[in-house]
């Protein structure tokens, strides 16, 4: 499995859209374990107001990414694969899903 | 394996695995409940998959029915041995099979109406590493079938076992996604667990763990052995325990240990001698145990090599002698070829290994299971020495083809010429043009184009000058393929005709079938539409003449050919029957090539999620042929490029140095073509010119239409001012000629969305860069809408739309985006020719989205939709 960093821009009116998709993109993530693994997500306050999110996912490759999205309804911008992780200092904030 | 084993046996095979009983438990909880569940189990030697499975069974014996095969340790097994054991307990469904003959497909077919018939069922395949490939194409097939049947299906093997080209580990791959399918692996026991077995025998557990490493069947041999001090490895520790034994008991474990399977008591007595108290001596010891039917066998695989590498060489000649005897005097039905075979070469006795190994290997051939076939004839071989050279290239043909259906191209090619060697000095010179056709056959699929062509026209020249039959006809068959394939599409012509009018001659169905499948695509190439009527008559021919493999060939023809004009509606139904056929018929080659064909048409269809799905189907597999793998590398590689997703480069590298030494037009351009394509997204002009030279000096020596255009179109792109050809088709030629309009219009004819898009975006015109923009968006093509945005924020337009507008749900009539634009523009009151003119498509194009709106609306009028929208707010800026 490879690393990828997924750009889900402007991709949700309310935080409340947001949770429903988490929600979805876990149950999708349960059915297709060896194929995708979600690792965390950042949420985007964009500036005219929606939600967007920057997610870290493991996955088989990026189809495999697509068709995780496709089942859980997540829209998908760009795929860019990861080459290193460098880890500086911890979250500010914890992370909760 | 149905004994009760002793307690140390039993403790040290079950201790810590509570987390795996607790995961089987509930995949059997999930099969009552009605969905299908598949375990794999796997673990080194010794470490107890088996003892876990049995134990597992037994306790839940109520309430499901149990079928368990076991694989054989053979080098070359039984193929569908495992399937053979359960037929042989009790399966109606399966029995009614004539295993002789049956594919994989059938088998497969028949153990999923098993598993419906009698359910709940568990099915355990029992260490499927040295599982036959028939074996394992089955079980592919039922796996996939699994969650919609009430039924366990349990499976062991030892990963370790696995090297990285052995056949399982692409099954494992195939297999891993899904829900319905868990692994587990079974760890060696804990020091702890160790000492808990040693305690009451008052060994130094931790000396004991540190040498066994754990593993539960060293342990508990080792602690039956009883001896001073701790045995160094499994093998001392089985020869101790043995050492304990009777010297006549040990005879018995001695004529056990040869066997490899299980040894039925006749068997037994012809080994050994009457049946007597040294058997019961083996069964108290613990050494052997009682199986099904009657027989026995040791414990343990590691055990029983234990001992049977410790017989001196001559006797265990004299034990596979006797064996060889005892069996081959049985009645012919129960002959186990197979394991016939393995006696024999393990006896030396080259008279038999020629009567049983070359039988094994037809025998496994029929049914699938290439790898054995290959092995067997490959054992023949090695005593064929003093075998007449007729019957020795005879056998050495027979080898060929199963190692050219096994991906061994090499050995396949030399076991060919060594062939053609046999027949030339035997001076049959028929023989040798037809080994000669047919090696030049196999020397194109790994890449040998030009090495392919010298033969196949040696093979030719030579045949010419005997009076001419089928062998002449395959010859110039494959001849025409191999000039077609090097671009001479007049030689290939001319050949086509040679051979479909020599098989006419002949009346003979199937090597007609084969010339006009080449003909057909020849005459197609030549741009002659007849040859479609040629193709269709392959197929018929091939059908007729129940010819399996020129029927995938002809399928594979039309479709590809189909595909190549564009002409999609057409191509499918060809695509889906060959797939189909192909699946059916067990014929993985041809498969490749169907699924490769059909991800490119997909392609170009913008069908972006099935290309990807049927160029990964190709990728997950090695074969032979390279021109598939060739072709999946460049769809999945286009795809991701047109998405801006990653891990592009290393697929057109491996695509790359798959094509280029062919020197073929037909795999060199569509990778030139992806890796330009990839170059341009980058905005690396230069490097789209670099990439495409050889190419294009290719395609401009054999005079390609098609692969001019396309390679010229993206030079243009780059920027390159060069003349282009007449003869260069549409739409290419309206690109080359700046008529971007006529040229997107031709693409969006055609339904190849992508093309069409990145025409338009030649525009200098704001309102067909919007079009661009919407058009790649819809797409999902990143990069280029990207680009498209980037061209009209240049040119200071305003409202470039940033991206995909967030949505709280789906569209509820399920309009797609490009419906959802007409409609806008029927809302405003156009025509369908004003709409038509609005979007740069064609007013057919219109007239079919008003159509489907209209559907899908429920409307019968345009005003109707246009309310029914609004009241669906669907028209909503969002």
């Amino acid at each position: 499995m490879n690393t990828y960093v997924i750009l889900r821009r402007n991709g949700w009116k309310t935080a409340d859209d947001l949770r429903e998709a988490a929600a979805r993109s876990t149950a999708e993530g349960e059915r297709m374990p060896d194929e995708v693994a979600w690792i965390r997500s950042y949420v985007l306050a964009e500036t005219d107001g929606t939600v967007g999110t920057v997610c870290i996912y493991q996955g088989a490759s990026p189809e495999a990414i697509r068709k995780h999205a496709a089942a859980a309804e997540l829209p998908v911008d760009e795929i860019v694969k990861v080459a290193d992780t460098v880890v500086v200092r911890p979250d500010p904030v914890p992370v909760t899903v | 394996m149905w004994a009760v084993p002793g307690v140390v046996e039993t403790m040290s095979n079950l201790l810590e695995r509570e987390e795996c009983f607790a995961v089987l438990g509930s995949a059997h909880r999930s099969m009552l409940e009605g969905r299908g569940n598949l375990v794999f189990v796997e673990g080194e030697a010794g470490v107890g998959k088996t003892a876990l499975v049995r134990h597992f069974c037994e306790q839940h014996s109520n309430g499901s029915r149990l079928l368990w095969g076991a694989c054989d340790a053979l080098f070359t097994p039984r193929p569908l041995g495992p399937i053979l054991d359960i037929v042989q307990a009790g399966a109606p469904e399966l029995g009614t099979l004539d295993y002789g003959r049956a594919t994989p497909y059938h088998v497969a077919a028949a153990v999923v109406r098993e598993l419906e018939e009698r359910a709940p069922t568990i099915l355990v395949v029992d260490d499927v590493h040295w599982a036959d490939e028939a074996t394992l194409d089955v079980l592919r097939l039922v796996a996939r079938r699994l969650d919609t049947l009430r039924a366990l299906l349990v499976v062991t093997y030892r990963g370790e076992a696995l090297d990285p080209a052995h056949p399982l580990r692409i099954v494992l791959g195939e297999l891993t996604s899904g829900p319905s399918i868990q692994k587990l692996h079974l760890e060696p026991l804990s020091a702890a667990a160790v000492a808990e077995l040693a305690g009451p025998q008052g060994v130094d557990a931790v000396e004991l763990h540190r040498v066994t490493g754990g593993n539960p069947f060293f342990v508990s041999e080792a602690l039956a052995s009883r001896g001073e001090g701790v045995p160094e490895n499994v093998r001392d520790a089985v020869l101790a325990r043995a050492a304990r034994l009777s010297a006549g008991a040990r005879e018995v474990l001695e004529a056990v240990a040869i066997a490899t399977t299980a040894t039925d008591l006749r068997l037994l007595e012809a080994l050994t001698g009457t049946i007597d108290a040294r058997l019961d001596e083996c069964l108290a010891s613990g050494m052997l145990v009682e199986a099904r039917d009657r027989t026995v066998a040791f414990r343990h695989e590691l055990a029983r090599l234990a001992v049977d590498g410790s017989l001196a060489p001559a006797r265990r000649v004299t034990l596979h002698r006797l064996a060889l005897e005892e069996l081959a005097a049985r009645p012919q039905e129960a002959h186990d070829l197979a394991r016939l075979a393995h006696h024999a070469e393990a006896a030396g006795d080259a008279e038999a290994v020629l009567r049983f190994a070359p039988l094994a290997g037809a025998g496994a051939s029929a049914v699938g299971a290439h790898r054995e076939a290959a092995e067997q004839f490959a054992r023949a071989l090695r005593f064929a020495d003093g075998i007449a050279p007729q019957a020795r290239g005879e056998l050495l043909e027979l080898r060929s083809r199963e190692c050219y259906l096994t991906d061994q191209a090499d050995e396949a090619i030399a076991a060919l010429r060594d062939a053609v060697e046999c027949y030339r000095r035997r001076g049959d010179r028929r023989k040798e043009g037809q080994a000669l056709g047919s090696l030049s056959h196999i020397l194109w699929c790994p890449g040998r184009g030009r090495e392919a062509t010298q033969t196949g026209r040696e093979a030719v020249a030579l045949l010419e000058q005997l009076r001419p039959g089928r062998e002449l006809a395959q010859a110039y068959t494959t001849l025409s393929f191999l000039e077609r394939q090097l671009g001479d599409v007049d030689a290939s012509l001319e050949s086509g005709i040679k051979a479909a009018a020599l098989a006419e001659e002949l009346a003979d169905l199937n090597a007609l079938s084969g010339a006009l499948g080449q003909l057909g695509q020849s005459q197609l190439a030549a741009g002659l539409r007849e040859g479609t009527q040629s193709l269709e008559r392959a197929l018929a021919i091939a059908e007729e003449a129940t010819s399996e493999e020129n029927v995938a060939d002809a399928y594979f023809g039309l479709a590809a050919n189909a595909a190549r004009l564009r002409e999609f509606e057409v191509a499918h139904p060809y695509f889906e029957a060959g797939i189909a056929y192909c699946r059916e018929h067990g014929n993985d080659l041809m498969l490749l090539y169907h699924l490769a064909y059909l991800g490119q048409a997909q392609l170009e269809q913008g069908l972006w999620a099935d290309a990807s799905e049927s160029a990964t189907l190709v990728l997950r597999e090695r074969a032979v042929s390279t021109l598939p793998r060739t072709m999946g590398l460049v769809v999945l590689a286009t795809v991701r490029a047109r998405r801006g997703d990653p891990d592009v480069q290393p697929l057109l590298e491996e695509a790359w140095a798959l094509a280029e030494p062919t020197g073929e037009l037909r795999r060199i351009a569509p990778v030139a073509g992806a890796r330009a394509e990839l170059a341009w997204l980058q905005g690396d002009f230069g490097a789209v010119l670099e990439v495409t030279d050889a190419a294009l000096r290719i395609a401009v020596r054999t005079g390609s239409r098609r692969e001019l255009g396309e390679l010229r179109s993206w030079r243009k792109r780059a920027g390159a001012d060069e003349p282009f050809e007449e003869r260069i088709a549409t739409p290419y030629s309206l690109q080359l000629a700046d008529d971007w309009a006529a040229a997107s219009e031709a693409w969006t004819t055609l339904g190849c969305p992508y093309e069409g898009a990145l025409a338009l975006y030649e525009a200098n015109d704001e309102t067909v860069l919007r079009r661009a923009l919407d058009e790649s968006r819809r797409l999902g093509a990143h990069p280029l809408a990207t680009m498209a945005a980037r061209r009209l924020r240049e040119r200071g337009a305003h409202a470039i739309p940033r991206g995909p507008r967030p949505s709280t749900r789906r569209n509820p009539a399920s309009l797609t985006a490009r419906e959802v634009d007409v409609l806008r523009l029927v809302a405003e009151g156009l025509r369908n020719a004003e709409i038509a003119d609005r979007l740069f498509v064609s007013r057919r194009t219109v007239d079919h989205h008003v159509s489907a709106i209209l559907r899908k609306l429920g409307a019968r009028t345009r005003g109707e939709a246009v309310a029914e929208a609004a009241r669906l707010a669907l028209l909503e800026d969002r």
